[in-house]
């Protein structure tokens, strides 16, 4: 019988303490793969959510809301504009690739609800807006023709809402203007789902909003320097520079500053672990006393001893941590839902990515954190003194 | 045992669902005691054919109506939020709203029924047309008061015909109203005849 097989039957003397230990074990293990498959998960998720919006930058007039969100939080009112000309400005920079106009407009329509809603449409250019947004997929339909269409592009939820398909017309309300539906997109999971899209110039028509735009979303090219080029759009005058990578850093920073508590919460149950470890080794250790010192007084040496009750304890975390791990694979979406519930902001996708190299690495930190607390149960193991060991034994 | 094992491997493995878009009150407490005087509490449930009965009880529902079910929006699985309408621990009376398709976007139509099955009052929450105001207007709505599901059987949503001398050819629309009177009145046959499937069949057997 080998010193595994020795080691693994030791551990099934005491089938109960040793399910507890790889318990304990288990969960750290759950802890530490979900927080670090949760790490990636969500930087993951907030790259993706950004290079969704298709553009790094977006430019508006200084103080305009530049969400439909905030529009409609805002009554439909505090919209700023700035000039048409702006995107021959913005383009005369060398680090800008392709750049895209927008005009929201908000209007008040009296009979959505018990006192009026804001409906909310964003023009947008029919060449240049498509290709920024290239995960866009329609489910009926296509883009419009031109931007002097009076055609509409519906968001899925806004779709649905509104009960819309191709074909179908729309009123803007006060206007007493039709509009055709030519396009029904795909759900995307972004703030887009709830968006109507009309081409530029007949919002600008519509709305008597001509050379005027709230927003202009830049697309940089992919070695320039972002910071450079926003440096200097600051300098233009009324405008307010959006810096997508700036909403991530902050973002980041934020989630950041929790993840060191959380992950110091994880070490916590880390040594927790280890000290459960320690406890179940060194008292198997204690019972077997007696066995230690005949099996020496066998033969075998204070090395044979040593990787024997160190044997266990890799058994232990080896077990223990895979379970921990399978675990927290089987629970990902659970967990997931449990930090959308909690988290103010949460980006679309899946939040706790859990591969190779992080189930990996967590395993890996288990097993190591377990051999390493198993190292003194192992060395006052082997320094037992056979006579000694037996004799206590025959007294007792 | 089997059914919670199921139920978790249905939760932790199942591709995220999208439900179909329901139609609730914006503010239930407020709209339950406008439409409902003297209740005093209700009762939130979400029903739907799907889950009520599936495809038989869809073909049923479309025969009862006398139009099919259509569209991208107007499917099965359509949540239908149902209110049991309380005064003190009875229930007087039920709140129940549909979407339907109007000419220029959805409509919401809600009926306030008591429990005879008698429409107590009728409320357009969402809509969107050139006679909104006039088909919001209580005068409009206070027509549909005292009528049940027996006054808009014969009522033919397709044609959008009503019997001569029956209580839907009474129904006076806005002049501008168009098509969207028409679809006012599919959604208050439709509303009534999910109501009657959904609470006063089964309360029947």
């Amino acid at each position: 019988m080998n010193v595994y097989a020795i080691a693994y039957k030791n551990l099934l003397r005491k089938k109960t303490r040793t399910a507890l230990t790889a318990g304990g074990i288990m969960l750290s293990a759950w802890v530490l793969a979900t927080l670090l498959g949760f790490n990636k998960g969500y930087q993951q998720g907030l790259n993706r959510d950004i290079d969704n919006m298709g553009f790094q930058v977006l430019l508006t007039a200084k103080g305009c809301p530049y969400e439909a969100a905030t529009l409609m939080l805002k009554g439909g009112t505090g919209l700023r504009y700035m000039p048409e000309s702006v995107v021959k400005t913005v383009f005369q920079n060398p680090e800008v690739e392709k750049v895209t106009p927008m005009l929201m407009h908000g209007v008040f329509d009296p009979n959505k609800g018990e006192n009026g809603a804001v409906a909310a449409y964003l023009g947008v250019d029919a060449q240049s807006f498509p290709p920024m947004k290239p995960y866009l997929e329609f489910k009926q339909g296509g883009w419009f023709g031109s931007n002097t269409a009076l055609e509409a592009v519906m968001g899925y939820e806004a779709a649905e809402l509104e009960t819309r398909e191709v074909g179908d017309k729309l009123l803007i309300p006060g206007l007493d203007q039709e509009i055709t539906v030519v396009g029904v997109l795909k759900r995307s999971g972004t703030q887009d789902d709830g968006t109507i899209f009309l081409p530029i110039t007949a919002v600008q028509k519509l709305f008597n909003r001509e050379g005027l735009l709230t927003g202009l979303g830049i697309k940089v090219k992919k070695e320039a320097d972002i910071s450079a080029l926003e440096n200097r759009l600051y300098d233009l005058p009324d405008v307010q520079v959006v810096s997508m990578a700036q909403v991530k850093t902050t973002i980041m920073n934020l989630v950041n500053s929790a993840r060191v508590i959380v992950m110091g919460i994880a070490g916590i149950a880390l040594i927790i672990a280890m000290a459960g470890v320690i406890n179940t080794i060194l008292m198997s250790v204690m019972e077997r006393y007696a066995e230690i010192g005949i099996i020496k007084s066998m033969g075998a040496m204070p090395l044979d001893v040593f990787k024997m009750i160190w044997m266990e304890t890799a058994i232990l975390c080896g077990l223990g941590g895979a379970a921990g791990i399978l675990l927290s694979a089987v629970t990902a979406r659970l967990s997931e839902a449990a930090v959308r519930y909690f988290l103010p902001y949460a980006p679309n996708g899946a939040l706790i990515a859990l591969d190779g190299q992080i189930t990996g690495f967590a395993f890996l930190l288990i097993v190591a954190g377990g051999l390493l607390s198993g190292v003194y149960p192992a060395w006052r193991a082997a320094r037992v003194r056979p006579l000694e060991a037996i004799r206590i034994e025959g007294e007792q | 045992m089997k059914k919670i094992f199921l139920a978790l491997t249905a939760l932790f493995l199942s591709a995220p669902a999208f439900a179909a878009v329901g139609c609730d009150l914006n503010d239930p407490d407020r709209d339950v005691a406008r439409l409902f005087p003297g209740s005093t509490g209700y009762r939130t449930r979400y029903v739907s054919i799907k889950g009520s009965g599936g495809q038989p009880l869809l073909e049923r529902v479309e025969t009862r109506l006398g139009d099919k079910f259509k569209g991208l929006y107007e499917t099965m699985d359509v949540p239908y939020t149902l209110y049991d309408i309380y005064k003190g621990k009875e229930v007087i009376g039920y709140i129940h709203g549909v979407n339907q398709k109007g000419e220029y976007g959805g409509i919401q139509v809600f009926l306030a029924l008591d429990r005879a099955g008698l429409i107590k009052s009728f409320y357009i929450q969402k809509l969107t047309s050139r006679a909104a105001r006039d088909l919001r207007a209580r005068e409009f709505g206070s027509q549909f008061a005292g009528l049940a599901l027996k006054d808009f059987e014969a009522y033919d949503p397709v044609a959008a015909k009503a019997l001569p001398g029956s209580a839907p050819e009474k129904i006076k629309g806005p002049a501008k109203a168009g098509k969207d009177f028409a679809a006012v009145l599919r959604a208050v046959k439709k509303n009534l005849i999910l109501l009657d499937e959904f609470v006063f069949s089964k309360k029947e057997k």
